[in-house]
């Protein structure tokens, strides 16, 4: 792949002119952190995105892969993050799926199909259940059909992204003598991942993205974790944020053992404990997807706590209901604006009382809405954060993204919360808009307050954190002071090497 | 020979014809939901459609007597709502239940409209000219062996050929369809016109024979009864028939007992609190298919 | 501002209606011009007109403002229909056959009416919750049940020996007093803009209401904010189902004094319902004068034939007007189901 470049219609630019090349019969690592472009530059390759401009050739000869239907006609399979499978169907149907030998003119010769599918079991020593539907398998199961799937297809080159994100040790094991035996056979195989043990292990050659970019093409053999975290991770410019020395308090918020599950009924987050003390900044940092969207939905109560406990201001909050929460002292930026924070057609006034809107104060003597008292609570937010908008009777969907999180931040500290949850704060925001909440962030910590920051962007957790933990498949690999950690640490623990550090 | 009383319609061959007859529109609509719905596309519509597919033929009917031209011009209504449907729905990703609803304001609204501009009235059309009605032997009609041959075909089509296959994928998991190469859009364009012509059809019935005729009420909640049919079938369309012969049963029952020990109010309602129970599940709850109603769109 | 948008897209559909409507009559043979003549002096033409319309106004109103709340939170109720049978059913079980000082009769029928109606509505909105039963399918299969069940309880228990369908007449102090004697028009016209009041009040102006519209723009924000969903999901059907049984009761009480058995006297409100309400956009503030709207057609083509008849020719008979009336609805309507039909599109 040559030259690749990818810029979204906002603007963003996920991949930046990758030069990419895989070599016939070798596995070849991709690693990079969040949004290096690892996943994007994939999807482009299997035809699911079309890349803005750039390149690709294949066995030296320039093809065009508009679909997926494209890609697999010239060989190339992918195994998803989340998996592409119909949960309903077995697994022999989801292998035909898309392929299906008929006989007669429609009729699907599932018969012929089972025969070739148990040859290719053979072959390759992938044994699976053909007939049970697929959601009742466990997920390494389901992960061995995809496999079979991209096989039966007569895939030459198999593209895993994050494989290993959903298995036990030992399936990882397996996967990985399976994948050494494919690659045996000829078959060439790009593996994505952020874990640099994986990297180690398996592959024979690695790219590191980031930030769109390429930053090195290395033999396995002849690198070591460090310089591979350094590469990942390696930052030219640190990020300077002036901060006073955090002046610390009690602890407001405390975590003890805890444990959610995500959608799928996987333990998301496990064993979690730690404590935020007023008058500082916890950041957790990490690749997403190892439990941070389910911690944060479980402390702010939306989402089910399956054991342990949590504590907010001495009280123990845990599974209560968001608006007791916000009353109790619970400030919460959420993750997506659009989906949890705002209501794009209610008014910036409506908007602005989202979760105390039944308290007291917004009530006059019989029990209406009082017009005058959320006009000058709006008032104050837009004023004091700096919201532009034409009035506040607008709808908040004219407002910009940087206006909108400005509105919801105002909202949350408003309600004089004494431990505020950070999420993203500052994704999809331009520069103005992100340095302003970052400072305001900041104004909160000295004031006094507990935050507990959780951020894809290295940068910002690192900059803005005086205690910063790394998490990693539902643990921390280590709690750390960013001012005295390096990047190798860094990007060894966020790969997966547990580190320990200060508490 | 024992005095049966109410009992005796059971004992009417008639009683049984009709309660055939009776089971074609709602089992057709209910076919056509079902590969509809299976395809992840839920048309509330299906009352207007039988509206239209009625209008349309005893219209056409009306005017040439023939009937081969009256089930043509039902067949086009089908496909027109469906490509109306399908282009909002699947390819402008707007809500399909307000689609649906939509269609069936304006379904009745074009009836009335139409009595009204070309036969003067606001209640019955006129009969149709022999030519133009279904052909029954001794009542019985040929649509009844033709409904079940489609909801066998239907079963067919669903679990054993590759076209059954991608539409299920497409309407459990469009993601994954996608990937695997199927066009999504283009199944549940075909699977939503498909539904609306085989719920035109039943339309077509109600038009070319039961009435021979069309009225305002034509449909009188049809397309609603099928859409829980759907439910209670567990989207199979051969139960789709089994309970149709159930519906079609409770119908005939309704219309044929004669006032006695049960008044007529509790005997007409029986179809519609079966509907209802149907549809809550209480009966048989089944799955539905998993993206069901959520339009699609490629990242 | 957004509203003026709006409230310029419906001026504009209306001319569009109109237009259209105008050519239907030329085609059918007759003086469009005419015809709308007919339409506004049957509706305004002098006072009994006037009261008439303003009569029908009333349950037009509050049928439309049934569909509104639930369509604020989201829902389709479908079911005002069934919903106001009940409410007549309040009416004349109670009105006819229970003795009652005035006033208390009245309050109590109210209060009854709400409740069956809010029943029906809620049943509807726990099947959708609990069972995920579509509303549209499960208050059109109770719209049957209701109308079977008041025509059962109608002609076996409540009718009149002396009247073929008809029920007894309810008490005089259960009765809503006409404005003007000689006219439909009752104190129902005033109670329908009361009630339009209060659900304004309730849907912007408490907790509550906040919470339904919340619910119906955003669930998953609404959730964030502490909002119980389902719970009010339900609510809203409820108050939706209550409102609808208001506008037949009130047609009891007010213009009726009795129901036919076939409840054929207020048979269409609850769809028409419908259709105002999307002409007012879903607001309250803005049904009434699209009930009024809907109302001035209703008398207007009744009016008509008689206006239409020159020269000896017959005028233009009840139907085609009723047609009309239809495609006017129609286009009024358009912006509204373009609006929510594109709500997902985003």
């Amino acid at each position: 792949m040559k030259g690749i470049r990818k810029i979204y219609p906002d603007g963003t630019i996920a991949l930046r002119g990758v030069d990419f090349s895989v070599n016939r019969g070798e596995i070849h690592g991709l690693l990079g952190e969040n949004g290096a472009g690892k996943t994007t530059l994939m999807n482009i390759l299997y035809g699911l995105i079309p890349p803005t401009s750039g390149e690709i050739y294949l066995r030296g000869e320039k093809v065009e892969i508009k679909s997926p239907k494209e890609a697999m006609e010239n060989g190339i399979g992918m195994v998803h993050q989340h998996f592409m499978l119909i949960p309903t169907f077995s697994a022999l149907d989801n292998i035909i799926l898309g392929k299906e030998p008929l006989s007669g003119p429609l009729t699907v010769d599932r018969k012929s199909a089972r025969k070739e599918i148990e040859m290719l079991m053979e072959e390759t020593g992938l044994k699976v259940d053909l007939d049970t539907a697929v959601e009742n398998l466990p997920v390494g199961i389901q992960q061995r059909i995809e496999i079979l799937k991209m096989l039966y297809k007569k895939a030459e080159i198999l593209i895993l992204d994050e494989p290993t994100a959903v298995l036990t040790p030992i399936e990882v094991k397996e996967l990985f003598s399976f994948l050494r035996k494919m690659r045996d056979n000829g078959k060439t195989i790009i593996f994505i991942t952020h874990k640099l043990k994986e990297v180690k292990a398996i592959a024979d050659r690695v790219t590191v993205l980031r930030r769109g970019e390429v930053v090195g093409v290395r033999d396995v053999k002849d690198v070591e974790i460090p310089e591979l975290a350094r590469m990942m991770v390696g930052r030219d410019i640190k990020m300077k944020i002036e901060k006073k020395p955090p002046s610390l308090g009690e602890e407001v918020l405390i975590v003890r053992d805890l444990w959610v599950r995500d959608d799928r009924g996987r333990e998301a987050v496990r064993g979690l404990s730690f404590s935020v003390r007023s008058g500082e900044i916890f950041g957790i940092a990490g690749v997403e997807g190892n439990g941070q969207s389910e911690l944060v939905e479980a402390i702010c109560g939306l989402r089910k706590v399956d054991r342990g406990s949590i504590i907010l201001c001495g009280v123990d909050v845990t599974g209560m209901n968001p608006m007791k929460l916000y009353s109790l002292g619970l400030g919460h930026i959420p993750e997506d604006r659009h989906k949890w924070g705002i209501i794009l057609d209610f008014s910036v006034e409506e908007n602005a009382i989202v979760g105390v809107h039944r308290s007291r104060k917004f009530l006059n003597s019989i029990g209406l809405m009082n017009g005058r008292e959320i006009f000058k609570w709006t008032d104050k937010i837009v004023k004091d954060f700096n919201v532009e908008t034409m009035s506040l009777k607008t709808p908040a969907r004219s407002l910009s993204g940087g206006n909108q999180q400005k509105l919801i931040v105002g909202r949350e500290l408003s309600k004089s919360p004494r431990v505020i949850v950070a999420s993203q704060p500052t994704r999809g925001l331009d520069v103005a808009a992100t340095e302003y909440i970052r400072d305001l962030l900041l104004r909160m910590r000295d004031e006094g307050r507990a935050i507990l920051l959780v951020s894809a962007d290295l940068d910002e957790v690192m900059g803005l954190s005086d205690r910063m933990a790394v998490m990693y498949e539902g643990r921390f690999t280590g709690i750390v002071d960013p001012e005295r950690v390096s990047e190798e640490q860094v990007g060894m623990m966020m790969g997966g090497i547990s580190i320990g550090g200060i508490s | 020979m024992m005095d049966l009383g109410i009992l005796s319609i059971f004992t009417e061959p008639s009683f049984y014809l009709g309660a055939l007859r009776l089971m074609v529109p709602i089992t057709l609509a209910a076919i056509g939901e079902i590969i509809t719905e299976r395809s992840g596309v839920v048309n509330i519509g299906l009352e207007g459609i039988i509206m239209l597919g009625a209008l349309s033929s005893v219209y056409v009917g009306y005017f040439t007597g023939n009937l081969y031209l009256a089930l043509s011009a039902g067949i086009l209504a089908g496909i027109a709502v469906g490509i109306l449907h399908a282009v909002i729905s699947i390819y402008l990703a707007g809500d399909q239940v307000v689609v649906g609803v939509g269609l069936n304001l304006f379904a009745y609204g074009i009836g009335v409209i139409t009595l009204y501009l070309t036969w003067g009235t606001f209640a019955n059309s006129p009969i149709i000219p022999k030519g133009a009605q279904i052909p029954k032997l001794y009542g019985f009609s040929p649509f009844v062996p033709f409904t079940i041959a489609v909801g066998i075909a239907a079963w067919y089509i669903i679990e054993r050929t590759s076209v059954g296959l991608r539409l299920k994928a497409v309407g459990e998991n469009p993601r994954a369809a996608d990937s695997a190469g199927i066009n999504v859009f283009r199944v549940r364009f075909l699977a939503t016109v498909t539904g609306s012509v085989l719920a035109s059809l039943g339309g077509v019935f109600l038009g070319l024979d039961w009435l021979a005729s069309y009225t305002r009420d034509i449909s009188a909640g049809r397309g609603f009864i099928a859409l829980a049919m759907v439910v209670f079938s567990r989207w199979n369309p051969i139960i789709a028939v089994l309970s149709g012969f159930l519906f079609g049963f409770l119908f005939a029952v309704s219309l044929s007992i004669p006032s006695g020990i049960v008044p007529d109010q509790v005997i007409w309602s029986i179809p519609y609190v079966a509907t209802v129970i149907v549809a809550a599940g209480f009966v048989a709850k089944a799955r539905a298919p998993a993206a069901l109603g959520k339009p699609y769109k490629r990242e | 501002m957004k509203y003026w948008k709006q409230i310029a897209d419906s001026f504009l559909s209306l001319i569009a209606g109109f237009f259209v409507g105008g050519i239907i009559i030329w085609l059918a043979g007759f003086d469009p011009i005419l015809f709308y003549q007919g339409l506004l002096i049957g509706a305004f033409g002098n006072l009994y007109y006037l009261m008439t319309t303003l009569s029908y106004a009333a349950p037009l109103m509050l049928t439309g403002l049934s569909f509104a709340i639930a369509a604020r939170a989201s829902l389709f109720n479908v079911g005002a229909e069934g919903q106001s049978y009940l409410g007549a059913l309040a009416a004349v079980s109670i009105g006819a056959f229970l003795a009652m000082p005035n006033l208390a009769h009245q309050l109590l029928i109210i209060i009854v009416a709400f409740i069956l109606g809010g029943l029906l509505g809620g049943l509807a909105g726990w099947l959708k919750v609990s069972r995920g039963v579509n509303e549209v399918v499960s208050t059109i299969m109770l719209n049957y049940l209701s109308l079977y069940l008041s025509n059962y309880l109608f002609t076996y228990q409540f009718y009149d020996p002396m009247r073929a369908y008809k029920t007894k007449d309810i008490e005089a102090t259960a009765v809503l007093p006409f404005v003007m004697p000689g006219t439909d028009l009752s104190f129902s016209l005033f109670l329908a803009l009361l009630v339009s009041f209060l659900v304004y009040v309730l849907l912007w102006k408490t907790p509550f209401g906040y919470e339904i519209r919340a619910v119906g723009l955003n669930p998953t924000a609404a959730s964030y904010g502490g909002i119980n969903v389902r719970r009010s999901m339900i609510m809203s059907m409820f108050i939706s189902g209550g409102v609808a049984a208001l506008a037949g009761a009130f047609e009891v009480m007010g213009r009726f004094h009795c129901m036919d058995t076939e409840l054929t006297y207020i048979k269409g409100y609850g769809f028409d319902g419908i259709a105002v309400a999307l002409i007012g956009r879903n607001h309250p503030i803005a049904i009434i004068p699209a009930s009024i709207l809907f109302a001035m057609l209703k008398t207007g083509v009744q009016a008509v034939q008689r206006y239409t008849s020159v020269g000896g020719r017959t005028g233009v008979p009840l139907e085609l007007g009723l047609a009309v009336q239809g495609v006017i609805i129609v286009f009024v309507a358009l912006p509204s189901i373009i609006d929510m039909i594109r709500r997902r599109m985003r």
